[in-house]
């Protein structure tokens, strides 16, 4: 059964969303799209491996949908027989070749669909592979730049996109494809006249899809985002029930989601609308081909060109074509918009290798593992985040970076870390450096398995050691299957607390000598965080560390405290120090322990 | 409420539109199964007879035909969209209502994304069950009328055919079935790679500060590679399944050929009706599988509509209704004997017009104690009073007006901060929160996402100091917030909540030490002490423990 309005609108708009995800200003800062000239060199170099492959799902495929137009002319023949008052033995070894006609063409269009998904998903795997493979490699300035919402809108949306096109409209439009090509030229076999007639409807078809082309991408577009709206304002609003019944605002959100949801269903119907009418104009042609068909065929059989059975076999073969017809012109819209997807994947995955921020040790390396000298940096010309920075840390050295918010001790840390490229100055690193963020992330999968993402051959009692380590253990163990159980996305859920103490586990087992800390501890309660400050504290020990941090007392028991302040670094020195010389830090710790006793 | 119930319902909401719609379906394949019938009668009596005049009666007759089925195709298909996508629409707002509703329960058990999938995935297939009805309707008009014309034909030839046909399909529904089976086992397997891929990029900064990045790929290309073997299963099953329909069906036509053919010769039938009755025969598989899909389409739909009635006849978590607090408020709460969860027998009070700190040494304690204050549940035992009455006997909503319990994690929505802290005391409570430096019109994005830790934090403690309830309960408000901010936001709620009762869960020292009077539940859950933070401080080692450490 071919597909209907509705189906086709809504299938289109389950395509994932990525124009809700990244607002053109981030397309323009970000990732490369491809141009329709690397992506076409892109296509072939895929395809170059599998050339074999691929001329045989074309003959398979062409050979099965030749045989099948075979069954119009024996149709046709037995109506001869009959017309022509043969003996109705006759119509047997016809029936029988009909018969082997129908099981030939059957088996040949089962391998040949089995050869086109095996091009097409092979293809497609190494696709994605690369363009994991590439994605994971993008530095993060060029990211966080782009915004990752564009990101992961490409592996969501256009990965699925894509595929989604290779599984179901690839097999289709080449299906459809090679029926019309080749029932036209059966067509002309049986007398050229008749496939003059059936070209009768090709230029209103041709102007119909152009129509609906012009119109059903841009509303498509609007739709898919409108559903995404849905969706999204759907999963804030129930996600934060709680909230909205606290604060008793259940009327106002009801209504928001309201207003999308009829707004969505708005876009829909104009769609349904479109594709109906595409249907409808259709109609035209195919009555006019038929007419005409049946008209020549009028016209043969009474001046003798042309037998009754030749005449029903075309009209036979003009009726047959409504289906790949349709089939092929309302496939294109998908064709078009899985393009598009797969430019944005080639922009990723055929994109060079970025080089990696080199690791440049520093020149005494015996007593600095970490040198920054006369570090500059911006994020956009005109507005320095940091300014003429100077510091280096010691083997083993715990060091705190404290400040007001917006003192730049975050872009310090990535600096550090090597997130970004300073814009002027330098920073000389003896080893790896590890970077926990408050920005937490348990891996879809198995526990053990997101551990291993931080040391691959790490045994099982490796990972318990380092989850006993950031006192996580307990509860890991306590689960439904113990290090087994399924976390992240769709899995267990954990609490901020619990990802956070995972995120400090990963971090031992990768056991890098630099560590940067930035405010990993923040986003629990206040009970929270100070088990986790133990944690980190643990998990820190025998490093050299950088801490980022918000409660003071994390800074005191540092072994330096760096004080910045409007991207400058005031003062240096320990908690004692810093204290008695009665400058900005004295000022903050009296702040933050006014109500503490004295230490 | 059943499934059966919430099918009904969308059935008798839309009935109008379901009756035009399924009249106008029925009119659109009444035209489909007359246009193979009239290319035999043209065959026969214009093409066989050489007749030009009947030629030019009959292609008038196609055309009526096609602009009869096309008008009902448009118009049916519009208005059973319009039906469908309606009754969706309807489904989905009735199950936000049900889920927002001041007596909770319904998404106890079930995560946000499982419910927002009921509320658009599930909501939708109750919106296609009408169109499939409707179709349906139109599948069986369209059978009628092809059975018609084929037994006027010829009854043995109309009956293989309409005997036949069911056969055929049952068939090849059972040739297929294992393969089906096998598919959809095998597209589980094949979705997970894409859900790995997006799951490792959006922990992408977590990997690249591990620089763990070649361990993510190597996985990644292990789950591909067994993803593409799945796939491949799949798309072998299917094939095979597109295969074995498309010979069964025309061996079926063949059969149908060889009869027509023996009755055609020996004169039972014309040479027109033979062409007719193989278009039909052909025509007719349409109907059948449309009936096959409406089938499947309602199993699917009863287990969607099932799972939407499960959301909305969801048991509350309290008990709705209820008188609203006497006003006006004067402030005074009371747990009397609580015994919730982990908590036992816990006694406390609030003064009216106190700022009362509570320093909880078990997060789960203050969580159960949080709870049955803004009632998003009832205690197992004991009782909540405020100004001497249950809360039990106060209606959820208005005591939420009363007493207004901030949540640690709360959420924000989309929009601008201003949009997210509503009321008149919104400037103020914004300075209070230390949240006016970020600027009203700044959006928030979705669910606060595009503020960091610490803005979303003030945005939330602004929006509970905004909405200026008589009691204020805040949780652990400023742990995003760094020192300096910290004290100069304690000041702001002193000052703003200056007379109204306020309660602070908390172990911050900046904020216990505003308090009038500062509690300390141990780790028992008991109140172990009592007094102003600087005298508990120096007089007891288990509070200095709790809040300096």
């Amino acid at each position: 059964m071919t597909e209907s309005p509705r189906e086709h609108v809504e299938r289109t708009a389950d395509q994932p969303t990525r124009e809700s995800a990244d607002q053109p200003t981030q397309e323009s800062a970000g990732l490369p799209v491809a141009t329709p000239a690397e992506l076409r060199a892109a296509v072939r170099e895929l395809l170059r491996p599998r050339r074999g492959l691929t001329l045989s799902a074309v003959a398979v495929l062409t050979a099965a949908t030749a045989v099948g137009l075979l069954t119009q002319p024996l149709l046709g023949r037995a109506v001869d027989v009959v017309a022509e008052g043969r003996p109705a033995g006759d119509l047997t070894w016809l029936v029988v070749l009909l018969s082997a006609v129908a099981v030939v063409q059957g088996g040949a269009l089962a391998y040949g669909l089995v050869l086109v998904s095996r091009l097409g998903e092979t293809t497609l795997a190494r696709l994605r592979e690369r363009f994991v493979d590439r994605a994971l490699r993008l530095p993060l300035d060029q990211l966080e730049r782009a915004g990752s919402g564009d990101l992961t809108a490409r592996v969501t949306g256009d990965v699925t996109l894509v595929a989604q096109a290779v599984r179901n409209a690839l097999p289709e439009l080449a299906r459809s494809a090679l029926a019309i090509v080749l029932t036209f030229g059966a067509l002309a076999l049986l007398d050229w006249r008749f496939l003059l007639a059936a070209l009768v409807a090709v230029p209103l078809q041709v102007h119909t899809a152009r129509w609906y082309l012009r119109h059903a991408l841009p509303l498509y577009t609007r739709q898919r985002v409108a559903v995404a709206g849905v969706q999204q304002r759907l999963l804030e609003t129930l996600g934060g029930a709680r909230t909205v019944r606290a604060f008793r605002h259940h009327a106002r959100h009801t209504a928001r989601v309201e207003d999308s949801s009829l707004h969505a269903r708005g876009l829909t119907l104009r769609g349904v609308r479109l594709v109906i009418s595409f249907y409808t104009r259709l109609h035209i042609p195919e009555f006019l081909g038929l007419a005409a068909v049946l008209i020549t065929g009028f016209v043969l059989v009474r001046d003798g060109s042309a037998s009754i059975g030749t005449a029903t076999a075309a009209a036979l073969y003009f009726h047959s074509l409504f289906t790949p017809v349709n089939a092929a012109l309302v496939l294109m819209d998908d064709a078009q918009s899985a393009r598009a997807g797969l430019a944005r994947i080639v922009g990723v995955a055929h994109h060079g290798l970025p080089e990696p921020v080199p690791v440049d040790p520093p020149t005494a390396p015996g007593d600095v593992t970490v040198a920054v000298t006369a570090l500059d940096h911006a994020y956009e010309p005109g507005r320095p985040v940091l300014r003429d920075i100077d510091l280096a840390l010691r083997p083993k050295e715990r060091v705190a970076l404290v400040g007001a918010s917006g003192a730049g001790k975050s872009t310090l840390a990535k600096l550090i870390a090597g997130v970004h490229r300073p814009a002027a100055g330098r920073i000389r690193r003896a080893g790896a450096v590890g970077l926990v963020t408050q920005e937490v992330h348990v891996f879809a999968g198995p526990l053990a398995d997101d551990l291993r993402l931080a040391r691959p051959e790490a045994t099982d009692a490796e990972l318990r050691a380092a989850l006993d380590l950031v006192g996580a253990l307990g509860w890991a163990e306590a689960l439904p299957t113990g290090l087994d159980t399924v976390v992240g996305a769709g899995g267990h859920p954990l609490t901020p607390a619990q990802a956070q103490q995972l995120a400090l586990a990963r971090l031992v087992l990768t056991d890098p000598p630099i560590v940067v800390l930035d405010e990993a501890t923040a986003e629990a309660g206040s009970t929270g965080a100070r088990s986790l400050e133990r944690a980190a504290d643990r998990a820190l020990d025998g490093r050299t560390a950088l801490v980022v941090a918000h409660r003071l007392t994390q800074a005191a028991t540092a072994d330096r405290i760096v004080v910045m302040s409007e991207g400058r670094v005031v003062e240096t020195g320990t908690h004692d120090e810093l204290r008695a010389a009665r400058g900005r830090y004295a000022a903050l710790w009296d702040a933050w322990s006014d109500h503490r006793t004295t230490r | 409420m059943t499934g059966r119930d919430v099918l009904r319902r969308a059935v008798v909401g839309q009935r109008r539109r379901l009756v035009g719609s399924a009249l106008l379906g029925a009119g659109h394949q009444a035209g489909e199964a007359l246009t193979p019938m009239l290319i035999g009668v043209i065959v026969d009596h214009a093409i066989a007879e050489g007749d030009s005049g009947a030629l030019v009666l009959l292609l008038g007759a196609l055309g009526v035909c096609y602009l009869v089925l096309s008008f009902s195709f448009r118009f049916g298909s519009r208005i059973g969209e319009r039906a469908a996508e309606t009754a969706a629409h309807e489904l989905r707002v009735d199950l936000v209502r049900r889920v927002l509703h001041p007596a909770g329960g319904a998404e106890r058990g079930r995560l946000p994304g499982a419910l927002a999938s009921v509320a658009t995935e599930d909501a939708r297939r109750v919106g296609v069950v009408l169109m499939a009805l409707v179709l349906g309707f139109g599948a069986l008009m369209g059978l009628l009328v092809g059975s018609v014309a084929l037994l006027r034909i010829s009854l043995p030839l109309g009956l293989l055919v309409l005997l036949g046909t069911p056969v055929l399909l049952w068939l090849g529904h059972l040739l297929s079935k294992p393969l089906e089976r096998r598919s959809a086992t095998e597209q589980e397997a094949a979705a997970l790679a894409s859900g790995v891929a997006a799951d490792l990029v959006s922990g992408l900064r977590v990997l690249k500060g591990l620089g763990a990045e070649t361990a993510a790929t190597d996985r990644y290309r292990r789950i591909s590679e067994d993803s593409l073997a799945a796939t491949l299963r799949a798309a072998r099953a299917e094939a095979g399944q597109q295969g074995v329909t498309l010979a069964v069906t025309g061996v079926f036509v063949a059969l149908v050929a060889l009869v027509g053919g023996r009755f055609a010769a020996s004169g039972d039938i014309s040479l027109g009706e033979l062409v007719s009755a193989l278009g039909l025969a052909l025509f007719l598989l349409t109907p059948f599988q449309t009936l096959a899909w409406v089938n499947t389409e309602l199993a699917q739909g009863r287990a969607s509509a099932a799972r939407v009635a499960d959301v909305l006849a969801a048991p509350w978590a309290v008990e709705p209704g209820g008188e609203p607090p006497a006003a006006p408020v004067r402030g005074e709460l009371a747990v009397r004997a609580l015994d919730h969860d982990a908590v036992r027998a816990l006694d406390l009070t609030t003064h009216p017009g106190e700022l009362l700190g509570l320093a909880v040494a078990d997060p789960a304690h203050a969580d159960t104690l949080l709870r049955c204050l803004g009632r998003e549940t009832d205690p197992a035992g004991g009782t909540l009073l405020l100004d001497g009455t249950a809360l039990t006997a106060l209606d959820p909503a208005a005591l939420r007006a009363a007493v207004l319990v901030a949540p640690h994690d709360a959420d924000l929505f989309s929009g601008t901060v201003a949009d997210n802290v509503p009321g008149a005391a919104q400037a103020a409570a914004l300075a209070a929160a230390g949240a006016d430096a970020l600027g009203a019109d700044t959006q928030a994005g979705e669910g606060g996402r595009a503020l960091s830790g610490g803005q979303r934090q003030r945005v939330a403690l602004a929006r509970a100091l905004a909405d200026d309830p008589p009691v204020l309960v805040l949780h652990d408000p400023t742990t995003a917030v760094d020192a300096v901010t910290e004290a100069r936001i304690a000041a702001g709620i002193r000052d703003l909540r200056h007379g109204r009762t306020t309660v602070l869960v908390t172990t911050s020292p900046t904020l216990l030490a505003i308090a009038d009077r500062v509690l300390l539940l141990d780790e028992a859950g008991r109140v172990t002490a009592e007094g102003r933070h600087a005298d508990l401080l120096r007089d007891h080692p288990d509070y200095q423990r709790l809040v300096l450490s």
